[in-house]
């Protein structure tokens, strides 16, 4: 594996984990503040417009699309064990998000559609990648 | 485990990035690798030593909680 793979593999790491963040907060916004305010069709398109600018934000300036050639694992062992590392993270988030909204399932209910949860889960899966990421991979 | 990499590093005046791209490995490996946050694989223990012409045992060392 050449140097210049390995520094574009970190370098995509690091705007993964940034681009997971700001996708996360997006859609924390998009699913939390309609719950909130009781309504959805403003906040949705202004979310998903800020989703869409960031995400192309980010691919224009990492440019990582071509150059890692959509490989599905980091090919440097320290990158590849940090990526599943948050991958693990993600779960364990996930499991205790749901486990927490089961709890609380009654006094949402009412008020939050299956978009909006779908929306929330999501939200804090990217949000947990991405920090996980950053915290790992901290000097 | 402890390792002394960071001390054979700096006594060859190498910083983080010249070493890992001396062994081909990202430099957040080095670094995680010299806090003792990330425990090597032999490949990569075995390159480090190999850079510095020493032992593995040089290198590494095991502590009582291993």
């Amino acid at each position: 594996m050449s140097k210049q793979d390995i520094k574009t593999e970190e370098k995509f790491m690091s705007h993964n984990a940034w681009f997971s963040i700001f996708m996360g907060v997006t859609l924390l916004i998009i699913s939390v503040y309609p719950m909130l305010k009781q309504t959805s069709v403003p906040l949705l398109f202004i979310g998903g417009a800020a989703f869409i600018g960031s995400f192309f934000m980010f691919v224009i300036r990492g440019g990582f699309t071509w150059k890692l050639g959509y490989r599905l694992t980091y090919k440097d062992e320290f990158l590849n064990t940090v990526d599943t590392i948050a991958y693990k993270h993600v779960v364990l988030g996930l499991l205790f998000s749901m486990g927490a909204i089961f709890l609380l399932a009654d006094e949402l209910a009412l008020n939050v559609s299956h978009s909006m949860m779908a929306t929330f889960y999501l939200a804090l899966m990217c949000l947990i990648y991405g920090v996980s990421i950053i915290w790992q991979s901290r000097d | 485990m402890q390792n002394n990499i960071a001390k054979f590093r700096k006594d060859k005046g190498l910083s983080q990035q010249e070493l890992a791209d001396a062994i081909a490995v990202s430099r957040k490996t080095i670094s995680t690798v010299e806090t003792g946050r990330f425990i090597p694989s032999v490949i990569i223990a075995l390159k480090i030593a190999a850079h510095f012409e020493l032992s593995v045992e040089q290198l590494f060392t095991l502590d009582d909680n291993d």
